[in-house]
């Protein structure tokens, strides 16, 4: 398997401030699935503004994709952020755009013409159960609809790589369980998933590798691995299946 | 609005609603000063023109009107006979009295103030004759006769109206660097309001030239309402600023009008302007954009 993400060494402070993240060191292979963990303030984000390149490491190397980013220039940087998608905490979403808008906005930035973008774009919200909504913008919106709306802007792209965090932060158990089930669903279309949370019940539950961070320092278990529950649900999400009663 | 092609909500930015007004107003500023600028050159050109191969020639009132009349044609006929003239042309008094009439009133040409007469004549510059050489020839027809070289009081208003028109295309340029300023600061203030996002687009992949785009064709609609709106403020004055040069009355002056050219190089600034404020959001946009990751 190819690592699609490799960290060593990787240090990161915010102007004069003290390291938040120290000798980070690990990859990612291209189609795992990993839970990012760790108590508030542990570090968690910046490491995964590191991942989505909102910021660069004050020392150690980066790569992505197998290029070192250190190396990778201002021009060459949107490339690379179009095979990842992100789902912020917050959303993020742009307040002025409807949804089809808002989840448009990757393939419109990537010059994809206008006829694809309706297509690919009606369908994934179709799939997010949101087709009634596509004209709705996002503050008229629940925080579940805003959640998939994000959803679907993160993955709308078929991203390598997809970061959540803390996507199930504000939702009850029940919606948790649907996301992360839909995430799981992405993992087995290739997409390479990290999540981001502190929710350690949904980690344990879905049984995937962990990256453990606390202080800023990355503590990977031993024989880490994948410890897959045995009774894990059977999951089957089909492009409907978010449908009516049952979304998100 | 399902197909909206703007990611960023610039036109509702508070930043946006004055700057056309600012706009409009500079605009009004270089309007009036390009058409200052144009019209002084009109009036430079005419003295120009005027100076280079003219001169006038007085000849003292005599006893009567036949006596002026005699005179006059014994001088032109001399003129004729003079190696460098190539034209001459006799200022009727009608013509002197209009000319005079602003500072003698009806009284100019009457018995209590006689009138002189006027030459006016065209010479070949190449020619040895000089303003000097004239008044001895003429003097020795009908004594007393002057002669004003044109080129010489002329040159000095003409180098005046030069300087003017210097100050008027100093005034433009710091116009221009005043919008430029003006623009680059909204842009930056409409960066900062919209800095989320700005890096949600960067997230999703945009390119910074994609971003500097947006900002770029607002300011160029921008540039265009305000720079419309302010040649519309500046018509009316530049009209009422011809009207009252027609009606001075004064003969010194020569005939400015707002021709064809004039509303050609005012109206020119439409676009000019609108350019300046797209490039100049633009190249800002970039510019900041680099300070980011």
């Amino acid at each position: 398997m190819t690592e699609v993400v490799r960290f060593e060494n990787v240090g990161l402070r915010y102007g004069l401030g003290p390291e938040v993240l120290q000798d980070i060191t690990f990859g990612l292979e291209a189609g795992s699935f990993h839970f990012l963990i760790g108590p508030s303030g542990a570090g968690k984000s910046s490491l995964l503004r590191l991942l989505y390149l909102a910021h660069r490491q004050t020392r150690g190397l980066i790569s992505l994709f197998g290029q070192d980013t250190a190396d990778l220039s201002r021009e060459k940087l949107p490339n690379i952020r179009r095979r990842i998608g992100v789902m912020f905490q917050d959303f993020r979403l742009l307040p002025h755009l409807s949804a089809f808008d808002n989840v448009a906005l990757p393939l419109r930035v990537a010059g994809i013409r206008e006829s694809e973008i309706k297509r690919h774009v009606e369908e994934l919200l179709v799939w997010v159960a949101l087709e009634n909504h596509m004209d709705v913008r996002p503050p008229t919106m629940s925080g579940g609809q805003q959640q998939r709306v994000a959803i679907a802007r993160a993955v709308i792209s078929r991203p390598k790589i997809l970061y959540a965090d803390e996507p199930t932060g504000n939702v009850d158990d029940r919606i948790a369980a649907r996301l992360m089930h839909l995430f799981e669903e992405l993992n087995k279309l290739g997409t390479t998933v990290v999540i981001a949370t502190h929710n350690e019940s949904i980690v344990n539950e879905f049984g995937r590798p962990v990256l453990r961070i606390d202080a800023g320092k990355l503590k990977i278990p031993p024989q880490e691995g994948p410890h897959i529950r045995k009774n894990e649900p059977k999951i089957n999400i089909r492009p409907n299946s978010l449908n009516q009663k049952e979304t998100i | 609005m399902r197909f909206n092609r703007s990611n960023l909500a610039l036109k509702k930015d508070d930043t946006n609603r004055f700057l056309p007004w600012i706009i409009a107003f500079m605009t009004l500023l270089a309007a009036l000063s390009i058409a200052g600028l144009l019209m002084l050159k009109q009036i430079s050109q005419v003295f120009e023109y005027n100076s280079q191969d003219s001169i006038t020639i007085q000849i003292p009132a005599g006893e009567s009107s036949d006596d002026d009349e005699q005179r006059t044609s014994k001088m032109l006929v001399a003129l004729k006979k003079v190696d460098g003239v190539v034209e001459t042309t006799r200022v009727s008094n009608a013509e002197i009295k209009k000319l005079l009439e602003p500072w003698l009133g009806q009284t100019a040409g009457s018995e209590t103030i006689p009138l002189p007469q006027i030459i006016d004549i065209k010479i070949d510059r190449t020619s040895d004759l000089t303003a000097e050489k004239l008044t001895r020839i003429l003097g020795e027809i009908v004594p007393g006769t002057m002669v004003d070289d044109h080129s010489q009081w002329l040159a000095n208003l003409v180098n005046t109206l030069k300087s003017a028109e210097l100050i008027a295309l100093c005034i433009v340029f710091l116009i221009a660097l005043a919008t430029i300023g003006t623009v680059i600061f909204t842009t930056r203030t409409g960066m900062g309001i919209h800095w989320q996002t700005l890096e949600v687009l960067h997230f999703v992949g945009a390119h910074d030239e994609f971003i500097a785009r947006q900002f770029a064709t607002r300011a160029f609609i921008v540039g265009l309402q305000g720079s419309a709106g302010g040649i519309l403020l500046a018509t009316p004055i530049l009209y009422a600023f011809e009207y009252i040069l027609k009606n001075l009355g004064s003969g010194l002056l020569p005939k400015a009008s707002l021709n064809s050219s004039i509303w050609i190089g005012v109206s020119c600034i439409v676009p000019v302007v609108a350019i300046i404020a797209m490039m100049t959001a633009r190249s800002t946009v970039i510019k900041t954009l680099k300070k980011m990751v």
